[in-house]
């Protein structure tokens, strides 16, 4: 699994490995959410996955920006 | 063994973090969300750049000082100028999932409200904070008195349950009689009703020959929608008559969900989710901030709600804002003593629905008949809001009175989120005429 770019949270704090995995989890579903070439069963559910882990992300100030792909 | 159930806490990162990290995550949040507002809100930009500000001038959270109020009249003035919603979202109407409205105001124009997939989301995430302080677990049994309509109401506190993973059952349209019923046969642990309808479900049982206090299992009540919820003596009431414990929580369709909520301590006041929201309590008058336990307007902004940013919007909200120290919890989100205590203007709230004395007017002058009107606002059996619109119709159209009545009222309440008006024939000459500014409503309720 590529790990995320990101190593800071917004309080510029190291990130935990469990917070990178979380966030290496969000970019891997928000990559599949950008796809068009997806059946809708697959592109319904990941978007419906990617804002859940978003809230997780962003409840840990992991993040604070839009999906945009939701 | 320890697992997420045994956590007081929904979010213990954030909900514990020291005041001062608390300020700066508010900090990183708010400049980005200028920025984007800036960059994807026409409404915004043109409120920034006729403020002489640009997002570079946010860098401390004190400089959230230098960015103008946002109004509810704005609001409306730009939904009216490019219907239906304005050019304060920012994306367009395909990307989103959900349509709400709130309660007519000035005529009959409410405020029209889009999320995207994220967004609801995030509204239920905002329950599970309040949720989770009061004690709601996944072994919970949450039944929804709540009819599930375009009034955002509780809708998000029914995702937000689902996604603790506690078995909702959703009331809809039944009628208090069946309400009662089922919470007592599906054995409910929790409830969630305005203040109002947690009483009157509660009478009705009462004739049921239900004791909810010895047939149920309803071990708490999570109300919203009315100050009442943070009211002592109606919470008593309600925890006497359902054997439960009762729990504040209030929010507004404009940011979709809840900002405050009580914990399970009941420290007096509802704590305030100051990783997703800046609250500021500002002189309504000055516009200068209110220190701790001085009452002033709530103005908030909101981090979540991607479609529709909300920054320093005026609520007109009056609170009294102390430190969260006043709690024992642990949380570092600051408190609203006795939860929302009212309004700074003249808006009314009714059984949870916002009533604007010029949004009544609006309806009664579609009737030529009704020559004079007034607003009776009345406290019955100290608990229970009722509203009264007395008409007035000139004598040859009083015999048109038992046709018009029931139209008026019809029409009142599908702009108040179908709030039941009282609707009553005056007697000829009997209500105030006015030369000047016209005061045609009564509130005859307990002040304080």
């Amino acid at each position: 699994m590529t790990p995320p770019r990101q190593v800071d949270d917004l309080l510029g704090r190291e990130l935990s490995a469990d917070e990178r995995e979380l966030l290496g989890l969000y970019e891997r579903l928000r990559a599949l959410a950008s796809r068009s070439d997806l059946a809708p069963c697959v592109t319904a559910n990941v978007k419906q996955a990617l804002v859940m882990i978003w809230n997780a992300c962003n409840d840990l100030a992991l993040i604070a920006e839009e999906p945009r792909v939701d | 063994m320890a697992g997420p159930d045994t956590s007081p806490y929904w979010n213990p990162k954030t909900e514990t973090l020291p005041r001062e990290q608390l300020a700066a995550l508010q900090t990183e949040k708010l400049r980005r969300l200028v920025q984007r507002a800036w960059n994807e809100s026409p409404f915004h930009r043109r409120l920034y750049e006729r403020a002489r500000v640009t997002p570079d001038r946010i860098k401390t959270l004190d400089d959230i000082r230098r960015l103008p109020f946002m109004t509810r009249e704005d609001w409306m003035a730009c939904q009216a100028e490019k219907p239906l919603f304005g050019d304060l979202v920012t994306r367009p109407r395909a990307d989103a999932i959900r349509y709400h409205l709130t309660s007519g105001t000035s005529g009959r124009q409410p405020l029209r409200v889009l999320d995207s997939r994220k967004d609801w989301a995030w509204i239920g995430e905002m329950w599970c904070y309040g949720f989770w302080a009061f004690g709601i677990r996944p072994r919970d049994t949450v039944f929804f008195a709540f009819s599930y309509g375009s009034f955002i109401g509780f809708w998000g506190a029914h995702y937000c349950c689902e996604k603790i993973g506690c078995l909702v059952l959703p009331s809809g349209n039944l009628t208090t009689e069946a309400r009662v019923k089922q919470l007592v046969e599906m054995e409910a642990t929790v409830v969630c009703a305005t203040p109002t309808y947690a009483l009157r479900m509660a009478q009705c049982a009462q004739q049921m020959g239900i004791d909810l206090r010895r047939d149920g299992k309803v071990e708490r009540v999570i109300v919203s929608g009315e100050p009442a919820g943070s009211i002592p003596a109606t919470k008593r009431l309600i925890e006497e008559m359902w054997g439960a414990k009762c729990g504040d929580t209030a929010g507004m369709t404009e940011i979709g969900t809840i900002m405050i909520f009580e914990c399970d301590r009941q420290p007096g006041g509802t704590h305030i989710i100051e990783d997703h929201f800046i609250e500021e309590v500002l002189d309504p008058t000055s516009g200068e901030p209110a220190g701790y336990g001085e009452r002033g307007e709530r103005v908030v902004t909101s981090f979540g709600r991607g479609f529709i940013p909300l920054i320093r919007y005026r609520t007109k909200d009056l609170v009294e804002k102390v430190p969260h120290s006043d709690c024992s919890c642990g949380r570092t989100g600051d408190l609203y003593r006795g939860g929302i205590l009212g309004r700074v203007d003249d808006m009314k709230l009714i059984r949870g629905t916002n009533v604007y004395p010029r949004a009544v007017e609006a309806i009664v002058r579609e009737y030529p008949e009704v020559e004079e009107f007034q607003i009776v606002i009345t406290r019955e059996d100290d608990i229970r809001d009722e509203i009264t619109v007395q008409c007035e119709l000139a004598p040859d159209k009083r015999p048109l009175w038992d046709a018009l009545a029931p139209r008026i009222g019809k029409d009142l309440a599908d702009v108040h989120e179908g709030l039941r008006f009282n609707v009553a024939l005056a007697d000829p000459g009997s209500l105030p005429r006015f030369e000047l500014k016209a005061k045609r409503l009564q509130d005859l309720r307990p002040k304080g």
